[in-house]
């Protein structure tokens, strides 16, 4: 039972995205129909599991994906409107998928999250272009705030 | 003895033969002497002739002996006389003669002179046997040889004579026909010239004497006039050769000649030498005066000098190390022969040898590098001046086998024994390493190379450069020992980077938590809640919990558990070790350390990389807490001390931001911190160690700025 439902959730589900309620506590409101998508890069497992469903609660379609090949393999640069991104991974690491992205002129807004304690660590990665920095955990308002700062020009 | 008639018989003839022909009784007649008529004595002619005698010894002794027959001759009115006298050689009497030989005949047998008879079988023979006078007839019917001495004889008369009581030979008178025979009166003139004979022989013998002396004398002449020859030739040849210089000189300073040789090596002409501008006394260096005062002495006294080095000056000034020898052509003479040789390249050489050896031996003694050769066959053993050190065998002591061996360490001379034998048997090159144990019981650490060669005659010998290597050696075993020490330091500075790794493992349960609470919160707070949805976030909540409480488990574990090694600690050591090893990293951030350290601090019991841990932290923190600093040096003092109750303290003071008066305890609690890059578990790792060790840890504010931490535990033992 339980793992029928996580693999439900793991999976986009049109039927649940853009729900009422989300759309109620989003700041950010759209005409169309269509929420805009917010993609998970993470190789923490916990992680992939808990935010999407925080994001969909936020009112914004989630996708994620456990590296950054695996983001650049699935074609989805193109439909998201943001990236939330884990910044150390195994092989290509957060900064690096962003380099990549630059270099395809793929100019996602990125909201940065990190396990990693340092007082340097988010202005750096500010400086770097990014939209916000999150060290884990962090709270589900910090985050609302990072994606609708994300999303405000569209 | 070329004559035709001489007799020569060499051999006595054999027994056989004797008893083949008639007996010693059958040619004796001496009885009849006196039984004959006898003439009477004439005294004058008698005393005529032994004046002759007397004057022929006077004048001519040469001829005494053929004067002594001729008066025979005429005193008896025989028809042969003459002497038979003992010899080995039939040229010189001899009284231990083994024949005898006629040196002297007069009248018919004058021809056989040079001959004789065999000592054991002959008539004279006889008549010394006999010891008296003795009278024969036909002789040669017994002693067959005389048939052949002719004419032969009708009658021989024999008078044995002596000298110092030794008959050495006989007088004889022979008639050869009956127209007389001999009567008493020439038994009488007969014995009276046997005492005339005596002298005779004694004055030829002192010729005989004299000759052997003339002759022995003009040999020795000979020798020397042959020898001067011969050296004259060679120093004619030396002189020549202009190998050696050569210089005839005269003892108050001047030159008579000198060869090219000579002239050459002060470079003065022959034109120099013959207008006498030459003085070797002004080729010499002042120096060498005294020296050249003292060969003087020698020559006046022994006729030469001990050879010396010295130096002359040549024409140009400049000077010339020789050797110089020399001679006076006499004893007492006023001039002399000296040769000079020049020293120039064997000083050089010298000088050379001198320098490489002394270079060689300042390399060895620089490099620790002792050399010797040893030659298998003869254990002859040649050994270097730096190895009589590195041995510490007395400079000169004669180096054998087994004096190496008492030095070899007893744990390696069985090793030793097998290289030698090893060697021995003609191993060819080899390296070995070995100890030796020192007279004060300290140990040396030797690398030998050892090179194989053999010598012309092929024989064995070893060439080996050996090398004190003990400060290698030992340097090496001490930096074995930090590499482990560092080994174990290294551990305690990777807990920095350990925080960080663990800091992550917690953090990512923590976020999981988050979210999943945030979105449990969302879910349930929505007009139509999604309980199930939010179910599914309080069980992932759950599990992120326990997952974040396995870290801390193995966190604790982690300190906990460790197995400690517990030994004595020496405190000061330790903060001296931890103080090396981060220097670089305070320096880094412009910390300077001061340490006041109680030398007489007693040693802790403890596990020693956990209490450097601890002290590496304290220091961390002390650092840390003045990275804000800029308006005063940033000091950090560490003390040690005894403390009370047995206790040792270690204080850590800096003058750092310090902390909240009522947060005295916060430090060393989990996860405080007021750093934004810390953990804060440094401190409470530390707290947890030191209690471990039954001590306490503690934080203090100072008077002035900063914070003191220190901890106390009690000493060992």
């Amino acid at each position: 039972m339980i793992q029928l439902d996580n693999h439900r959730q793991g999976s986009p589900d049109p039927s649940r995205r853009g729900s009422f309620a989300s759309l109620m506590t989003a700041k950010y409101t759209r005409a169309t129909a269509e929420p805009p998508v917010v993609s998970i890069v993470d190789d923490d497992e916990s992680v992939r599991e808990s935010l999407p469903d925080l994001v969909r609660e936020l009112g914004f379609t989630a996708r994620a994906f456990s590296s950054a090949e695996e983001f650049l393999a699935s074609q989805c640069a193109a439909e998201t409107g943001c990236l939330i991104l884990d910044i150390m991974m195994p092989n290509m690491s957060g900064p690096e998928l962003q380099e990549e992205l630059r270099r395809c002129s793929r100019d996602i807004p990125i909201v940065f999250i990190t396990a990693q304690t340092s007082d340097t660590l988010r202005a750096r990665m500010l400086a770097r272009g990014a939209v916000e920095c999150l060290i884990k955990p962090f709270s589900d308002t910090a985050l609302l705030d990072a994606l609708n700062w994300a999303l405000r020009a569209n | 003895m070329s004559d035709a008639g001489a007799l020569i018989v060499d051999r006595p003839l054999g027994k056989s033969i004797e008893q083949s022909y008639a007996p010693l009784e059958a040619i004796l007649c001496t009885q009849a002497v006196q039984q004959r008529s006898w003439r009477p004595p004439d005294y004058e002619r008698e005393n005529r002739a032994l004046v002759k005698l007397m004057g022929v010894l006077a004048d001519s002794p040469g001829s005494i002996l053929q004067t002594l027959a001729d008066t025979i001759l005429e005193i008896t009115d025989s028809d042969s006389a003459g002497l038979s006298l003992l010899t080995n050689d039939s040229k010189r009497p001899h009284v231990d003669g083994n024949r005898f030989y006629w040196p002297a005949i007069a009248g018919m047998w004058n021809p056989h002179v040079g001959g004789g008879t065999p000592r054991d079988f002959g008539p004279c023979g006889d008549v010394l046997d006999r010891n008296r006078t003795m009278l024969f007839t036909h002789w040669e019917r017994r002693y067959p040889y005389l048939g052949s001495a002719t004419p032969l004889a009708e009658e021989g008369l024999l008078v044995p004579f002596y000298v110092d009581g030794k008959a050495v030979g006989t007088i004889w008178a022979i008639m050869h026909g009956d127209h007389r025979k001999f009567d008493a009166e020439d038994d009488r003139v007969m014995a009276s010239l046997g005492k005339f004979a005596s002298s005779a022989y004694q004055a030829l013998m002192r010729i005989e004497d004299l000759k052997v002396q003339v002759e022995e004398r003009e040999k020795a002449e000979a020798e020397v006039r042959r020898m001067a020859c011969d050296l004259e030739a060679k120093v004619r040849r030396l002189v020549d050769a202009n190998v050696v210089g050569i210089v005839m000189f005269t003892l108050e300073g001047g030159i008579k000649g000198a060869n090219d040789a000579f002239l050459n090596m002060v470079n003065y002409t022959h034109d120099d030498l013959n207008s006498d501008r030459i003085r070797w006394k002004d080729l010499t260096p002042s120096e060498w005066h005294d020296r050249d005062e003292q060969a003087v002495g020698e020559l006046i006294s022994t006729g030469s000098f001990q050879p010396f080095e010295k130096e002359y000056f040549r024409k140009d000034g400049s000077r010339i190390p020789i050797l110089l020898g020399g001679t006076l052509f006499e004893k007492g003479a006023n001039e002399g022969v000296a040769f000079i040789v020049d020293l120039s390249e064997q000083k050089r050489a010298e000088g050379k040898l001198r320098n490489s050896e002394a270079f060689l031996a300042q390399a060895q003694q620089l490099a620790r590098i002792g050399s010797y050769s040893w030659r298998e066959t003869t254990d002859q053993i040649t050994w270097s001046e730096q190895l009589y050190s590195i041995y510490e065998f007395e400079t000169g002591v004669c180096v054998t086998p087994q004096l190496i061996r008492n030095r070899v360490h007893p744990d390696d001379s069985t090793l030793y024994d097998k290289i030698i034998e090893h060697a021995r048997s003609g191993s060819g090159d080899f390296e070995w390493q070995y100890r030796l144990l020192m007279p004060d019981r300290s140990i040396k650490y030797l690398h030998a190379v050892v090179r194989a060669k053999r010598d012309r005659d092929g024989r064995l010998e070893y060439v080996a450069a050996v090398q004190d290597v003990t400060a290698r050696r030992l340097s090496e075993e001490a930096l074995d020992r930090s590499r482990t020490e560092l080994a174990h330091v290294a551990r305690v500075m990777s807990l920095g980077s350990l925080a960080a790794a663990i800091a992550h493992e917690l953090n990512q349960p923590l976020a999981g938590i988050v979210t999943n609470a945030g979105t449990c919160q969302r879910m349930l707070a929505a007009p139509s809640p999604k309980v199930e949805g939010a179910l599914e976030t309080v069980r992932r909540t759950i599990r992120d919990a326990n997952r974040a409480s396995e870290v801390i488990k193995r966190l604790r574990a982690l300190f906990a558990k460790r197995e400690g090694v517990i030994e004595a600690v020496n405190l000061n050591e330790a903060v001296e070790e931890v103080i090396a090893l981060s220097l670089s990293g305070l320096q880094r951030n412009q910390v300077t350390v001061r340490t006041e350290l109680d030398d007489d601090l007693p040693a802790v019991m403890g596990d020693r990389i956990q209490l450097q841990q601890v002290i590496l932290n304290l220091l961390k923190n002390g650092s840390d807490a003045m990275s804000a600093v800029d308006d005063r040096p940033r000091c950090l003092t560490v003390r040690t001390e005894r403390d009370r109750e047995e206790q040792v303290r270690l204080s850590v003071r800096d003058v750092g931001v310090g902390f909240e008066p009522s947060a005295a305890e916060k430090p060393f609690e989990n996860f405080y911190t007021t750093k934004r890059d810390g953990m804060g578990i440094g401190l409470s790792v530390s707290k947890t160690i030191i209690e471990g060790h039954h001590g306490r840890l503690w934080a203090e504010l100072n008077d002035g700025p900063g914070a003191t931490f220190s901890f106390s535990i009690p000493r060992g033992g």
